[in-house]
């Protein structure tokens, strides 16, 4: 069969009439869906992941919760072994009874300051100074060994004894103690 | 044989024609590609639709869970770090430096030709504690010196036990101007002042770290 010159002609322009329709097809439809289908595949991928980290970070913070006040309980105990209100107010007084109990009659305790600990959320601890201006040496000691003993939350950080230049049996003493307080 | 004449062949040549039109045949190419196409399209369009969907479900679940997720994450920060500060607080009430058995100590080793006549301690640090006493003092006896030379050596060899780097060294040891009657006898003083240092206490247990899995 022979092609005449329009039949040439028709032929080229179907010819050119289906590229123009693959490409319309490809670039214009099939190409953004697919691009879509992509970008929509990726985003259930990546919430995967972060639903999964969402789920066990809950599950952490449950399992924490549960375990929780087994483990403050030794935080509790001690918390309650703190008097309310001002230190000032409650601390100088508890000493002074404490030491008379003990037969040391004059005691005086000052603030000294306060010892910032970042670590130590919910507490403060203070400083004191406790002037016993005449102690017998057995009997402060045995009172000093009580103090560490009754007090857990006081540690005695300085400790001064001085014999009297008069009396050689009695002596001064001075303590450097520090303890803690709710915040 | 008859003679057959075919006078239509003009109109017979142009449906032949017509009927292999290429452009014709092209558009029935191009019409059954395009039906492929559209075809293939709609699937890919459900395909779509259907992953917006699952998609649209896992937003859904994650947008509940995030706000969730962050709020425990929050508590649980609170909570470490109260449980942080709870568990610190109780080490530091068992890591205390305890005076009285030290001083019960240094009690024992006194002998009876010294008299102490100034005592400081002072303890600091975390963890191991660095202790320091300073014991101010005098002595009697016919070789004075030699009685505070052996209150040193004891005070280092009674606290050795239980403490660690203990160092005991005089900070000053002269003979005393003064007289002391012991015994009934008049005998030579010395007075010395000695610089006692140790550690008490364990070095903190490193924190335990997570393996990897």
């Amino acid at each position: 069969m022979k092609l005449g010159k329009e039949e040439i002609q028709k032929l080229v322009l179907g010819g050119l009439l289906v590229i123009g329709v693959i490409y319309c097809y490809f670039t214009l439809l099939l190409g953004p869906l697919s691009r879509r289908q992509a970008a929509t595949r990726k985003g259930i991928e990546d919430l995967g992941p972060m639903i999964a980290a969402a789920k066990a970070q809950i599950a952490r913070t449950a399992d924490v919760e549960r375990a929780a006040p087994a483990n403050m309980e030794a935080t509790r105990q001690v918390t309650s072994m703190i008097p309310d209100g001002s230190p000032v107010a409650w601390f100088p007084p508890r000493v002074g009874d404490f030491f008379k109990q003990h037969g040391l009659e004059k005691s005086t305790t000052r603030l000294a300051g306060e010892i910032v600990e970042k670590e130590m959320v919910g507490f403060r601890r203070m400083s004191w100074s406790i002037d016993l201006p005449k102690v017998a040496f057995v009997p402060f000691a045995t009172a000093v060994a009580s103090l560490e003993n009754e007090e857990p939350l006081l540690e005695i950080s300085g400790l001064q004894i001085e014999s009297g230049r008069d009396d050689l049996g009695s002596q001064r003493a001075l303590l450097t103690v520090s303890n803690y307080v709710k915040q | 044989m008859s003679l057959h004449l075919n006078l239509y062949h003009e109109v017979i040549k142009a449906k032949a024609l017509k009927r292999r039109d290429p452009l014709k045949l092209t558009m029935y190419a191009l019409s059954a590609v395009v039906a492929g196409f559209a075809g293939y399209y709609v699937l890919q369009a459900v395909k779509l639709h259907s992953l917006n969907s699952e998609l649209a479900t896992v937003k859904e679940e994650f947008d509940k869970l995030d706000p969730a997720s962050k709020a425990a994450k929050a508590r649980e920060v609170e909570l470490s770090v109260k449980l942080k500060a709870g568990n610190l607080l109780v080490k530091k009430v068992e890591n205390r430096f305890y005076w009285a058995p030290l001083l019960e100590q240094i009690m024992q080793v006194v002998p009876r030709e010294v008299q102490v006549t100034r005592f400081v301690g002072d303890v600091s640090g975390e963890g191991p504690r660095r202790c320091a006493l300073s014991i101010d003092g005098l002595s009697a006896g016919e070789d004075a010196r030699h009685v505070a030379e052996t209150l040193r050596t004891a005070i280092a060899e009674k606290i050795s036990p239980q403490h660690k780097n203990v160092t005991s060294k005089f900070r000053m040891l002269e003979d005393g101007i003064e007289m002391a009657m012991l015994d009934g006898k008049q005998v030579p003083t010395a007075t010395f002042a000695i610089n006692v240092e140790f550690t008490s206490g364990e070095e903190p247990a490193p924190e335990p770290t997570r393996r990897k899995r």
